[in-house]
């Protein structure tokens, strides 16, 4: 049987847990406390996880932190259950999701149906609603209970209740976990949400060393830096940490932030200040067959091998020279992976740093640049790609495609700020290229709104050291304007300040720095009326 | 497509001749004198460890984001620096008794022991010869830049201008 998993790393040390089983359509499995269900389906070598409602293509391990639902399958009698977020129990029972649409699609496909049209099919007269929905969704695969639900208490279904607290963090990144270190420090009630299984943002799969003043984050190890971010925010007892709850609404006249909790479960917190540090998602390229299994994001791969030690594939090629995509050849070859290459458009140099392009370069890894993916091959799974050299103009090369044998495509090539958390506050929006795209305009201490400030990723994609910042900053505002903490903050504010000033010196930095002095203003509460 | 059109930044390494033109090799005597780290860090970047760590003031760093200036007299060849740069860019490098040295970082499996023969990459990651470790220290002040740094003994000294990073052969 095959087994993905990663036994020697030369910086981690994987603590898995104690060994269980579980049951693929009744197959025994091996699996591990630790791991989600899809990293231990993965492991054990299954791509397809789930086939897509329409024209049946498969689909598998995507994002690997609950964003997509590539991964749902039926756990424990219960259909539709997203497995990448979703824990290992010794003895669960996982199915695949099967469907008679699997053979009737064919056909369905030829009637080339508007999904418009599919909407509408069979919902009118109205007495035939209910009966055809039944069939539509058997047809659909969005799921039957064909067994006797699991029982749920109803504390877990309900509303948990209100929460008071004078300052509520959305996000527990790097800027999230600063900020409420500083404003804790301080003795401000903080309560800080995170929809993970646990607090660190990305920082748990940066396995490099970062970046930047020796201070704050150089020569550390991202996920060192996040244990001690942890580590100090376990010690101050006035910040309550709220793990695998997801924020999902905010209504401005009652000053409420809503939370869903596991068991779907809501909560309502009212806080006096808000930040949303939400960072940021992933873009993706177009090309045939980018739905694949085997297509990922860099951030899907850093997680199989970085948190879970799972290996994404044998020999695979990375899309993309920015830092990130730069960063993720590097952990594979780490981990013993072989990169057949690096492919990027660009024609004016490596967009990542020069010494990350160097590091990878020097153990075997080429750069390919002014080329692009045309398709991944492959029915079920990839199974190579096929790649073109790029004119001056971006258009194709004619007669230069060729093909790259590899079993998984990873995709690097940048961010985007999340910003619908952000949209909730009503703030006024800009899109701004240089900061990776929809941003809110904000004053000098951080506000977007009278009461909300935005740090990290998702008020411009940069990288931890100056979410870091960013996040001590917006802290030390909130605290300052809540009447708390002495006169340390002011020193501490110009310390940032003049800390951020010098991060953001490098030419690298000329473009971000002209675009974020375009979007401050003086006074937030103008811009807002 | 060859990549003999592209310029460093576009290709992503320098080539030996490229490093000399931005004077990041010290005379050649001084090299058959001592073991001396060259900085191969060519960008300004926000990063100042190497200038922070050097306990004898040799390297030169204005401030955060200017390159990193080394004075070869100063330099003891005490390999904090080569643990402690964050972008792996920075090397040691000496000729002694008609061999050539180079002191590097590395972050791969299997773990360094002395006299493991290695295969010699250069910076464009060809093979460019066999070597053996001489020197493997694992550097680590907390959980501040744990790494090894291994010095690798090649018979042509010229090779020590070209080779970059190691593969260990299997024993």
């Amino acid at each position: 049987m095959t087994d993905l998993r990663i036994y020697e790393h030369p910086i981690l040390e994987f603590n898995r847990g104690k060994e269980i089983t579980i049951f693929l359509d009744d197959k025994p499995m091996k699996a591990f406390k630790s791991e989600t269900v899809a990293a231990a389906l993965y492991a054990n070598g299954l791509k397809e996880f789930s086939r897509s409602i329409k024209y049946r293509r498969p689909r598998g391990f995507f994002c690997a932190i609950g964003r997509c639902s590539a991964c749902m399958m039926e756990v424990d009698g219960v259909p539709n259950v997203r497995t990448c977020v979703t824990m290992c129990k010794d003895g669960m029972r996982i199915k695949k999701q099967k469907y008679p649409a699997d053979y009737l699609s064919p056909f369905l496909n030829l009637m080339k149906l508007p999904p418009a049209r599919y909407m509408r099919l069979m919902t009118r007269p109205g007495f035939i609603y209910n009966p055809a929905m039944k069939v539509m969704r058997e047809l659909t695969g969005l799921g039957t209970f064909k067994k006797e639900l699991p029982e749920y208490k109803s504390s877990n279904m309900g509303c948990e209740g209100t929460l008071e607290t004078e300052f509520l963090i959305i996000g527990g990144g790097p800027a999230g976990m600063q900020a409420a270190i500083e404003a804790g420090k301080r003795g401000v009630e903080i309560i800080i949400v995170d929809d993970k299984d646990r607090l660190g943002g990305q920082l748990v799969k940066q396995t490099h060393t970062f970046f930047s003043d020796v201070k704050y984050a150089a020569g550390k190890r991202g996920f060192k830096l996040g244990e001690q971010m942890i580590a100090q925010l376990s010690q101050l007892p006035n910040v309550k940490v709220l793990t695998e709850t997801s924020a999902v609404g905010y209504y401005p006249n009652e000053n409420i932030m809503l939370m869903k909790r596991p068991g779907n479960a809501t909560l309502k917190v009212r806080a006096h200040k808000y930040l949303v540090s939400t960072g940021a998602y992933e873009k993706t390229l177009v090309f045939e067959n980018n739905d694949l299994p085997g297509v990922y994001g860099a951030g899907g791969v850093q997680t199989l091998l970085n948190v879970f030690g799972i290996k994404p594939g044998n020999r695979g090629i990375l899309l993309g020279t920015g830092n990130v995509a730069l960063m993720v050849a590097y952990h594979l070859i780490q981990a013993g992976i072989e990169v057949a290459g690096v492919y990027a458009p660009s024609f004016r140099r490596v967009r990542g740093y020069f010494v990350h392009a160097a590091k990878i370069q020097r153990h075997g890894v080429p750069i390919i640049t002014r080329h692009t993916i045309v398709k991944a091959l492959g029915r079920k799974e990839v199974t190579g790609a096929i790649m073109t050299k790029l004119n001056p103009d971006y258009t194709h090369v004619k007669g230069s495609e060729f093909r790259v044998d590899c079993d998984f495509i990873c995709i690097g090539v940048g961010l985007n700020p999340a910003y619908d958390l952000v949209q909730l506050f009503n703030p006024k929006m800009v899109n701004v290229s240089a900061l990776g795209g929809m941003v809110p305009i904000r004053d000098k201490t951080f506000r977007f709104t009278k009461n909300a400030y935005i740090a990290g990723d998702c008020g411009s994609i940069e990288e931890a050291t100056t979410a870091m910042l960013e996040g001590g900053l917006a802290g030390l505002y909130a605290t300052a304007t809540l009447n708390k903490g002495d006169e340390s903050v002011e020193a501490k504010i110009d310390e940032y300040t003049h800390a951020l000033e010098e991060d953001r010196g490098s030419p690298f930095s000329t473009r971000l720095k002209a675009a974020i002095k375009e979007i401050t203003v003086e006074n937030i509460e103008e811009v807002l009326d | 497509m060859s990549n003999e059109e592209l310029n460093a930044m576009q290709r992503g390494f320098h080539r030996k001749d490229e490093l000399e033109d931005l004077n990041v090799f010290p005379s050649r005597d001084k090299l058959m004198e001592k073991r001396v780290a060259l900085i191969e860090c060519v960008e300004e970047i926000p990063c100042n460890p190497c200038g922070v760590v050097c306990r004898v003031n040799a390297i030169d760093k204005e401030n955060l984001c200017t390159l990193g200036k080394i004075d070869w007299d100063k330099c003891t060849g005490c390999t904090m620096c080569v643990a402690v740069c964050p972008g792996l860019s920075i090397f040691l490098q000496s000729m002694k008794n008609g061999k050539g040295y180079v002191t590097m970082p590395y972050e791969l499996l299997p773990a360094p022991k002395v006299g493991m023969r290695v295969r010699l990459r250069d910076r464009s990651g060809k093979f460019v010869g066999e070597g053996r470790i001489v020197n493997p220290t694992y550097q680590a002040r907390g959980d501040a830049y744990p790494r090894w740094v291994v010095t690798v003994e090649m018979d042509d000294p010229e090779l020590s201008y070209e080779v970059r990073a190691i593969q260990v052969l299997e024993e």
